[in-house]
């Protein structure tokens, strides 16, 4: 179990002010039993900072919920073989899908909401990767969605995902980049990215609840189009905590 | 052991929903008894008790519980259903575990 207590507040305002491959590199140094979460999206381009950075401690995994896009697919398998890395792939539990299924059929996600399928295909088996690092990495990015990720932090403690008793680190290296940086960071290394980002697509997740966006719309809009964004609630506001 | 419930009071006023759902639960399955102190958090006033816990525990969301044992250090829950499985040592089915894990963290799904 890990016992690295860091102080993560006091971090995330030093490590807000450094570059992505900086704060990747910070990562990849507190930590060695360290992952980095890939969507197969443009999130690869953590997988290729940290291939630079020190190729022998890159461990990545993605959930495969089971409705993913043939193209991504293909698209992880290219990773895979580009940076010769083991991506670990993980899956969410056979029986809670089946239940789902039984009960609600293969589109529940259209009448009801996506969170019980997501919880189901993506949060269980995360869940589950997570039990079993000290800390991990995303690609989310504050201008991904202005209701859910307006917050986010490049380093928090992962309280939800933590095994009993310990701690667990998440780092959000690209929370501070937009989506323009990201692709001119793709284009000029030459990383390779998912076919469907040259259909339009901008956001990747599952093929039921992903479609493409027209020019100048927000990537949330190619996601759970059917839905209100909804905001968080229950956040304790950090302008009354900050003392 | 101690456990301590940190509920929140809104900018507005209101107990927020998460909250009062919480509540609801616990005294539903007489969990309640089991909680030996509930402090509240008021967004309005950064003194109250509640606050202050969440600020010196890092904590952003609420509610959440404060496990105190004995030689121990403290621990923090936020996850209700993960409190009851782990510190009640009750049973919870992992669906609802999971939904909330999601509705607290809805960034969650982008991954």
């Amino acid at each position: 179990m890990s016992e690295n207590h860091l102080p993560t507040v006091d971090l995330d305002q030093k490590l807000s002010e450094q570059t992505p491959q900086e704060i990747l590199a910070y990562a990849l140094e507190q930590f060695d039993n360290i992952a980095i979460s890939f969507s197969g999206a443009e999130d690869v381009v953590l997988i290729d900072m940290a291939y630079k950075i020190a190729p022998e401690k890159v461990q990545a995994f993605s959930l495969d919920t089971g409705r993913l896009h043939p193209e991504t697919y293909r698209y992880i398998e290219k990773v895979r073989e580009h940076y010769n890395i083991n991506i670990d792939v993980v899956f969410p539990e056979s029986e809670a899908v089946n239940n789902l299924v039984r009960e609600k059929g293969l589109f529940s996600f259209y009448k009801d909401d996506h969170k019980e399928c997501c919880s189901i295909r993506k949060i269980g088996p995360l869940r589950r990767k997570l039990l079993a690092v000290d800390a991990w990495i995303t690609g989310q990015r504050r201008d991904q969605s202005p209701g859910t990720r307006a917050a986010i932090p490049v380093i928090q403690d992962d309280k939800a995902f933590a095994r009993p008793g310990a701690t667990l680190i998440k780092f959000n290296p690209l929370a501070n980049w937009s989506s323009d940086q990201v692709w001119a960071y793709i284009r000029s290394n030459n990383v390779p990215y998912n076919e469907l980002h040259d259909r339009g697509f901008v956001s990747i997740g599952c093929e039921p609840c992903t479609r493409p966006t027209g020019p100048g719309q927000h990537e949330r809009v190619g996601r759970w189009w059917w839905e209100e964004a909804t905001l968080k609630e229950c956040g304790l506001h950090d302008v009354n905590i900050s003392k | 052991m101690k456990i301590t419930l940190v509920k929140k009071i809104k900018l507005d006023g209101s107990l927020c929903k998460k909250c009062e759902e919480v509540q609801q639960k616990l005294e539903a399955t007489g969990q309640i008894d089991l909680i030996d102190e509930v402090l509240i958090a008021d967004e309005r006033d950064p003194s109250s008790q509640g606050m202050e816990l969440a600020s010196l525990f890092n904590v952003d969301r609420a509610p959440f519980f404060l496990v105190e044992r004995e030689g121990e250090a403290p621990e923090i829950h936020t996850v209700y259903f993960k409190f009851v499985k782990d510190v009640l040592n009750q049973k919870t089915r992992e669906e609802d575990e999971l939904k909330e894990i999601l509705n607290d963290n809805p960034d969650l799904d982008f991954l």
